[in-house]
């Protein structure tokens, strides 16, 4: 079964999630005609992408929406139940990306662990000056913007 | 000393409460109000004979042992997040790859710069583990797993995940966990057992380890991403790196162990994208297109 949901998502377009009631534009732009909206959980269809917008197909039309207004996920349509437990996360049962068999840290861990001063020497060591830091920045092409966290301002 | 005297006076008044004026009890609360004072350092005596201390000024234990638990300073902070940090550090070492951690300060100390905290001595780490998480301790350190790091495909999604953690930092999240951790521990332990100032402390700080990766409200983690992207926008970098990250997360087994921290401490990943959406609304449109810089992302040796 496994293999079926395998194959599907081979040739099946990708699907995404709606995470939001959201409006549906005409074009890849905030001020486009909208016609008509998306409620949370939809299942849709992604075609295109467009600098910070997706290109979606509901049941009944076709549009544009915000990139974060849709989850992305990667199995085929035939999935759809799985899908929306994965989309809401409760269900455990959609795909499951295996990672290794390792135990990782746990709270307890973290409880019971001794302090390590070689260890935080180190990490202090590999530390670098903002100018360094500007300098790797620069050399990327990165260029530092003024722009204020949402909900205007300080969150 | 100090504290052994404040504590026979609330014994005494305690006691004789019990069987007589209503006096003794306001005595009570002058006294355990003293006594509290004294244990978490705004006593307006100085300090005296904290008797298991050796004497050689600014070591760490002296730093922490100076810690002003109501009103921390820049310096207390620093120095609780440095003992946070090296227990996690017990737990998990630095994976051994100077160009990996060098990359990671880089990258971080640049999105760190456009936080309202930048004068920080910003520290980031890559350690040892499987797991999918990242660690954020007071005063400006920060780390990230193996298991995470490896998932990232792009400089971006790094900033965006760094920026998360820069956030904790700027709103003095697990800071204000640890101090209200510790001064109810003063009131507390006060009443069982006549404990230093330096162990108080120090039981506040190994808890800072586990309460690193617990114990933050859904608000606080929610406004991590919010801050966290923009910061990493403010950096120049694509805006969409950390809800990237999210939207991989999302897709990994809640049952799988390499998440099992993870999940018990954070919202859902989609729940955490659902709320990333709801509070930028449009406030995405007006930022310029950043760079992903997947070609720059540093490859793990072996």
């Amino acid at each position: 079964m496994l293999a079926a949901c395998f194959a599907s998502a081979l040739w099946a377009a990708e699907t995404g999630i709606i995470l939001k009631p959201d409006q549906l534009r005409a074009d890849a732009f905030s001020d486009a005609k909208v016609v008509a909206t998306v409620n949370k959980n939809d299942t849709v269809d992604i075609l295109n992408k467009k600098g910070a917008w997706l290109q979606i197909k509901t049941k009944q039309t076709t549009g544009w929406v915000r990139l974060l207004t849709v989850k992305r996920a990667q199995s085929g349509t035939s999935n759809v139940a799985g899908m929306v437990g994965v989309a809401t996360g409760r269900s455990g049962t959609g795909k499951v990306v295996s990672t290794t068999g390792i135990r990782g840290l746990s709270a307890e861990d973290l409880k019971t662990a001794a302090f390590n001063e070689a260890e935080t020497l180190q990490l202090e060591q590999f530390g670098v000056s903002a100018d360094d830091a500007k300098q790797f920045a620069k050399a990327g092409g990165l260029s530092a913007n003024t722009y204020p966290y949402f909900n205007g301002g300080n969150p | 000393m100090i504290n052994l005297s404040v504590k026979q006076r609330l014994c005494g008044a305690a006691c004789l409460a019990l069987v007589t004026l209503p006096l003794q009890a306001l005595d009570f609360k002058g006294a355990l109000k003293d006594a509290v004072k004294a244990q978490i350092g705004i006593s307006e005596k100085p300090e005296a004979a904290t008797t298991s201390q050796s004497s050689t000024p600014a070591t760490t234990e002296d730093k922490l042992a100076q810690v002003n638990w109501r009103s921390p300073s820049r310096e207390d902070e620093i120095a609780v997040g440095r003992q946070v940090t090296g227990t996690i550090l017990g737990a998990a070492p630095l994976v051994k790859d100077a160009g990996l951690q060098r990359y990671v300060n880089r990258v971080g100390r640049w999105v760190a710069s456009q936080s309202e905290r930048a004068d920080l001595p910003w520290k980031f780490g890559v350690i040892d583990s499987q797991d999918l998480n990242a660690f954020a301790a007071p005063g400006g350190y920060v780390l990230i797993t193996k298991g995470l790091y490896q998932r990232l495909r792009s400089e971006a999604q790094l900033a965006g995940v760094l920026g998360h953690e820069i956030a904790h930092v700027v709103q003095k999240h697990h800071l204000k966990v640890l101090q209200k951790q510790a001064l109810l521990d003063a009131g507390t332990s006060f009443l069982k057992d006549n404990i230093s100032k330096n162990k108080l402390t120090q039981r506040a700080v190994n808890t800072g380890a586990e309460i690193s990766a617990r114990n933050l409200d859904k608000s606080a983690e929610y406004e991590a991403d919010s801050m966290g992207l923009v910061l990493a926008a403010r950096a120049g970098y694509d805006a969409y790196g950390l809800a990237e990250v999210l939207q991989t997360m999302g897709q990994i087994n809640q049952s799988d162990d390499s998440v099992s921290l993870l999940f018990q401490t954070h919202p859902h990943p989609d729940d955490r994208l659902a709320q990333l959406s709801l509070i930028s609304g449009s406030a995405l449109d007006t930022m310029g297109q950043g760079k992903a810089l997947d070609q720059r992302l540093y490859v793990l040796k072996q």
